[in-house]
């Protein structure tokens, strides 16, 4: 037997470290799938305040879908002051939220652009800010600005691997469309990740939902491969590794 | 808006006049569509009337908080007025935009 171990970072989000071997491995891109509602801005976003709290890792939020004083708001209510993160320099959130008034309306594209835009504007927050975890929220986003599909799953991949080269940490979310059979609406999510996790919210009777977590892939780690409840609690998602779900 | 000076900035007219059109083409130092994108800008504004445009060339990799402020993430990005195309335009798209800018302009100095 190696003696060799992974460098893992500890998501803090109770119950699931213990799914993966103790953390994300240090420096890899991790997916996190599901339809609406399933939770995973709440996870991604958990991640990032218990880096900055518990464990003295910078944060990034880049966020392309909810703004930022939503963010703030909903996190509020699980007990995690984000602003106050802000205020400190533990964690920036980038706002690329379609709520920005001064973002140009576009009156088209061609098909011959890259996303370098993007990257510039996350690599100087992480400089700026020291940081090792990065979230995206949500890849999804990207698919209804443009419309050269071909072109962004590309760049996605060029866009993961800079981010992480020097050790960073990324967590991309991603919204599984309603009769959806794949990851993401992209169809590539999965091969951008070395690790997976699918959050679930189903309807198990007429009155009742479960939610549930799955770890569908993590490269270089021995992984659950059950089905687990987990709750979205007054503190935030909380995952049951002891609790395997009723079904779905 | 935030601070735009780049080098290339010194290349555009620095000229205060508010009834010139302004023309901002968003780049960076890797993007391989940038150069191709810049010459058409130039070109569209040479072959209409060079006096009645400023254009502004913001480098993305020296100014990100920029694009940030204007939540652009795809280069290259030309942005005329209140609206923008991505990617290498096609001059007459550009036109397109530019009389749209024009028009709004004439609009705003009647009012």
């Amino acid at each position: 037997m190696s003696n060799f171990t992974i460098e893992r970072v500890n998501t803090g989000v109770p119950g699931l470290d213990e799914l993966v071997e103790g953390g994300f491995p240090k420096g890899d891109t991790i997916l996190i799938a599901g339809k609406a509602g399933t939770g995973k801005s709440t996870l991604a976003i958990q991640f990032l305040y218990n880096g900055a709290m518990q464990y003295g890792e910078t944060g990034v939020l880049v966020t392309l879908e909810e703004p930022p004083r939503l963010i703030k708001r909903n996190m509020m209510n699980f007990g995690m002051d984000i602003a106050k993160l802000e205020k400190e320099s533990k964690l920036a959130i980038v706002d690329l939220s379609p709520s920005k008034e001064v973002t140009p309306v576009t009156m088209g594209e061609f098909p011959s652009f890259d996303l370098s835009g993007l990257e510039a504007i996350i690599m100087s927050h992480v400089k700026k800010l020291k940081a090792t975890r990065v979230v995206i929220d949500t890849l999804s986003i990207l698919a209804y600005k443009f419309r050269s599909r071909d072109i962004l799953r590309e760049e996605f991949f060029k866009l993961t691997a800079n981010i992480t080269k020097n050790g960073v940490t990324l967590l991309l979310t991603s919204e599984i469309p309603e009769h959806h059979l794949g990851l993401g609406v992209f169809d590539v999510e999965a091969f951008l990740a070395s690790g997976v996790l699918v959050l679930y919210n189903e309807k198990i009777s007429d009155t009742l939902r479960s939610r549930s977590i799955e770890v569908l892939k993590l490269r270089g780690s021995k992984h659950s491969s059950r089905i687990h409840s987990m709750r979205i609690t007054d503190e935030g998602v909380k995952v049951f590794p002891g609790e395997i779900s009723p079904g779905i | 808006m935030a601070d735009v000076k780049s080098k290339d900035e010194s290349e555009s007219e620095e000229d205060d006049d508010s009834s010139k059109i302004v023309i901002v083409l968003f780049k960076s130092d890797t993007c391989a569509f940038c150069p191709r994108a810049e010459e058409v800008v130039r070109d569209t504004i040479q072959d209409f009337s060079p006096e009645s445009f400023r254009l502004r060339i913001v480098n993305v990799s020296e100014n990100p908080e920029v694009a940030e402020e204007f939540g652009i993430v795809a280069l290259p990005t030309t942005m005329i007025g209140g609206v923008s195309i991505t990617g290498i335009p096609e001059p007459e798209m550009l036109m397109k935009m530019i009389m749209g800018a024009g028009v709004s302009m004439m609009r705003g100095a009647k009012e």
